[in-house]
């Protein structure tokens, strides 16, 4: 072959590129599928290299998926004037972060946890806690280069709707293939394409086609089924809960040492989940327990009416819409229990929903 | 850096600008040698000293040994360089793994030793990098050459950012001559270059990263044993992803050294059609095993000091390469197989070459006599084992071996890599089913796809396709492949052989 058919053949190759790309985004433009952030490593990494800023107006939050949905940021930032500092991992234990803020000298922020007993509580070594582990691993190992390409993807990301890992890249195509699975094999919790997005605060929140679409809410309240049914049947307890209430106060000691300060919240839940947690985890036995053992204050969203008035529609997380009052109704709570200063004087509630 | 960044396309780019720019060629020379160093410096700045160590340490080495005449005060300056550079390997690599062996021989005695958890980091490629200086030293020593005067282009053969972090393993005769004279790449080695860099990250992001390494890391860690069928798919899963993930490292790195005008020794061919195991090693990581042949093998006394020596060299060598790999038991067992296996293989040669002697004289003797002999072993009656598809059944024979090889480098523990292999032949029968039909059927389809592939081009090469085939039949295939990457999305981890 010689050069001008080498040209050729790059030129194809690059109209092909370009013609496929701007075809693939018009779809899911198309479909009216949302803007999002992919909840990676270096979107991660970019907020715990934060840490170090906290402030009572500027928490570090950490926990599962629960406030990273239920806590709106842009509330709290109207209310405080800053955003919180949000670590919370989806569909994990918040422990490994906190082991990891605890060991860190010069953390002595302030911290808010968010439990969601069934993964707050799992045990060293459950996948929960281990894809908390990886991310907290990964964080010291965040290269210059990796910081880098991260800046160039948050442009791309914030232009490309075709850009998410986690809903349209191949693998995730791949696995929605409608293929049968073995017997005895579980493949994990499969949600419906595109029901919550992710933005680049980390803040995570349901799309508005979920919003409209009870079929799709009804997806998602199988999944929570299915997930129930594939996770242990009975909870840590004895020595195994000891374990962890000593280690989650060694962490929680090392931060107030520094002089940081922890405070545990329990964001709601609702129907049939909420029933479960509640049989599963006794709230005498593991909050109460919980609070008592490492000394902290906590907030537990059925103490508060204006914590618990509002409804899941999947069971587990608060609408865009709830997440605004949820907020709001938190921030005072937080200085009552606290006796910190959070909200500015001049802050005035927001009336719409945070945008991306 | 890695290649499968967005740093690296914005770097790639300045740096092509750069070269093809009308400056002088050691201006340019200087352009990739500072560019080698931010290449390096953008994932650990500090470890920059190292390679700066290694690089005046061995420059300066190299030229007082090719001046001292005395044999006793030669052999002690290549002393000093060997000192200084697995010195520095071992302190880096080995030193947790040695302070791990000595804690537990003394524990073994009954001696009560706790020794202070070494909190060392491996610097990225210092594996590759001292191994390229310590054969610039070598050569030297061996009056193989003389040293080279400039210190740019020395300085610039070791850093080179194409290899410095993961190979191919370059020599002194691969690089630093090109650096001599200005070198431009033509339109059609640009064509080439960038082609290639698409394909190897096709390999990488696409392949390794996108369709294998999740099932392969679901198998390998699982604390429990699984069924023969998902202990089998997650070895090939694995085995698929190193080659695609290091093999497309090397293709990558030669890509982008084309597009400068240079080119790199290749690093792969072909290796899961390999016949045998000489064979597997003369197609994988094939800088690496022409390395130690050369720098160990050989220097042992090869096959040159009897048959029983020959197999010792053959051990210690392979040994050894499983010990470059990683500082763990594990890695030296896949080492010690693979001499294993190569030692098997050199017995049944050498047996069926004494046979093959012995039926050739019987044969002169029997048509002197007109008698009979068989003159070719078969499987069957229509199976040559030298015809194309015994050949085939033997590599795949090959591959099954070096399947069961990759356990022993993916796990990081003997009761992991022992959980897997009783899996694998069924001795546990009733081990999980932990993979989807989806799964199953990705490293399935792909692990065909890799067979074939490598079966056809065995005897080929890339080049000679590309050569082949259509312009519009190309441009499909780049387009395929880039089109794949964009699907796969960014994938910005690490290769697997950066932690060698």
């Amino acid at each position: 072959m010689n050069q001008i058919s080498f040209r050729k053949s790059a030129f194809l190759a690059v109209f092909l590129v370009v013609a496929f790309v701007a075809g693939w985004e018009g779809y899911w433009r198309s479909q009216n599928y949302e803007l999002a952030f992919n909840d990676d490593e270096s979107l991660w990494s970019y907020y715990r290299s934060q840490v170090y800023e906290s402030s009572p107006a500027r928490p570090v939050v950490i926990g599962s998926s629960r406030i990273k949905f239920d806590l709106d940021q842009n509330t709290w930032e109207q209310i405080t004037g800053k955003k919180p500092i949000q670590l919370s991992l989806v569909g994990t234990s918040p422990r490994p972060l906190l082991t990891d803020l605890g060991n860190d000298p010069n953390f002595r922020g302030i911290l808010l946890v968010d439990v969601t007993e069934p993964l707050f509580f799992t045990p060293d070594g459950a996948f929960p806690e281990k894809q908390a582990t990886r991310r907290v691993k990964a964080y010291p190992n965040w290269s210059l280069s990796q910081q880098i390409s991260f800046r160039m993807n948050r442009v791309l990301e914030s232009n490309l709707l075709f850009l998410d890992e986690e809903g349209l890249s191949l693998p995730a195509l791949i696995s929605r293939l409608p293929i049968q699975d073995r017997p005895g094999v579980w493949p994990g919790p499969r949600f419906p394409l595109a029901w919550s997005l992710n933005r680049f605060d980390r803040q995570t929140a349901m799309t508005r086609a979920f919003l409209r679409d009870t079929v799709m809410q009804n997806q998602v309240k199988a999944v929570w089924n299915d997930v129930r049914e594939h996770s242990p049947k009975q909870a840590v307890d004895g020595p195994l809960l000891e374990a962890i209430l000593n280690s989650v106060k060694k962490s929680v000691d090392q931060i107030r040492t520094r002089g940081g300060q922890v405070v545990f919240i329990r964001t709601p839940s609702d129907g049939p989940m909420n029933i479960g947690e509640n049989l599963g985890f006794p709230r005498s036995k593991y909050w109460d327990r919980l609070l008592s053992h490492t000394g902290c204050r906590g907030i537990y969203f059925s103490d508060y009416p204006e914590l618990s008035r509002f409804r899941c529609p999947e069971w587990s997380h608060l609408t865009p819409r709830d997440a605004i009052p949820f907020t709001r109704s938190l921030i005072p709570i937080l200085e009552q229990k606290t006796g910190w200063k959070i909200a500015r004087h001049s802050a005035t509630p927001p009336l719409v929903s945070s945008t991306l | 850096m890695v290649f499968n960044s967005y740093t690296f396309v914005v770097f790639f780019a300045i740096v092509l600008f750069l070269h093809y720019l009308p400056l002088a060629w050691r201006t340019k020379k200087i352009n990739l040698l500072l560019a080698s160093y931010l290449f390096y410096a953008l994932w650990n700045p500090p470890f920059i000293l190292l390679l700066w160590l290694s690089t005046v340490v061995d420059y300066q080495m190299a030229r007082l040994i090719w001046q001292e005449q005395r044999p006793a005060r030669r052999k002690m300056l290549l002393t000093v360089s060997l000192v200084l550079n697995l010195g520095m390997l071992s302190y880096f690599k080995y030193g947790g793994f040695l302070l791990e062996n000595f804690t537990a021989i003394l524990s073994a005695m009954g001696v009560t030793f706790q020794a202070a958890r070494p909190d060392i980091i491996l610097p990225v490629g210092i594996s590759f990098y001292t191994f390229v200086t310590l054969s610039y030293t070598l050569d030297v020593y061996r009056k193989k050459f003389a040293p080279e005067p400039s210190f740019l282009n020395f300085a610039l053969f070791v850093t080179y950012f194409p290899h410095l972090v993961a190979g191919p393993i370059v020599r002194p005769e691969d690089l630093i001559p090109q650096f001599k004279t200005p070198r431009q790449a033509t339109a059609r080695q640009i064509y080439q270059g960038l082609f290639l860099l698409s394909l190897g990250l096709f390999m990488k992001v696409t392949v390794a990263d996108g369709l294998l390494a999740d099932t392969a890391d679901l198998i390998f860690g699982l604390p429990f044993p699984v069924r023969t069928l998902d202990a089998w798919i997650g070895v090939l899963a694995f085995s698929g992803q190193i080659f695609c993930d290091f093999a497309g490292y090397s293709t990558c790195a030669i890509g982008a050294s084309l597009c400068l005008g240079i080119t790199l020794p290749d690093n792969f061919r072909y290796p899961y059609a390999a016949v045998g195991f000489s064979d597997f090693w003369r197609r994988w990581h094939i800088t690496l095993s022409t390395w130690l042949r050369d720098y160990l093998y050989i220097p042992l006394g090869g096959n040159r000091k009897g048959r029983p020596r020959t197999y010792v060299n053959l051990m210690l060598t392979m040994l050894l390469g499983g010990l470059w790999h990683g500082a763990s038991w594990t890695f030296v067992v896949w080492g010690a197989l693979h001499g294993l296996f190569l030692c098997i293989e050199r017995l049944i040669r050498d047996g069926l070459d004494r046979t093959r002697r012995r039926r050739t004289a019987a044969h002169q003797e029997g048509a002197l006599s007109e008698g009979t002999v068989i003159s070719r072993a078969a499987l069957g009656p229509a199976l040559s084992l030298r015809g194309r598809s015994g050949q085939f059944l033997l590599a795949l024979l090959t591959l099954f071996l070096v399947n069961i090889t990759w356990v022993f480098f993916r796990a990081t523990t003997f009761k992991g890599a022992g959980l897997l292999l009783l899996s694998m032949f069924g001795v546990i029968p009733n081990g999980a089913p932990m993979l989807t039909t989806t799964a199953i059927l990705t490293v399935g389809l792909v692990t065909v796809g890799i067979i074939v592939c490598h079966w056809r081009m065995r005897n080929s090469s890339l080049e000679r396709l590309m050569e082949r085939l259509p312009w519009w039949a190309l441009g499909m295939v780049w387009a395929i492949l880039l089109i794949s990457l964009v699907l796969a999305q960014k994938s910005t981890s690490s290769f697997i052989y950066f932690q060698f």
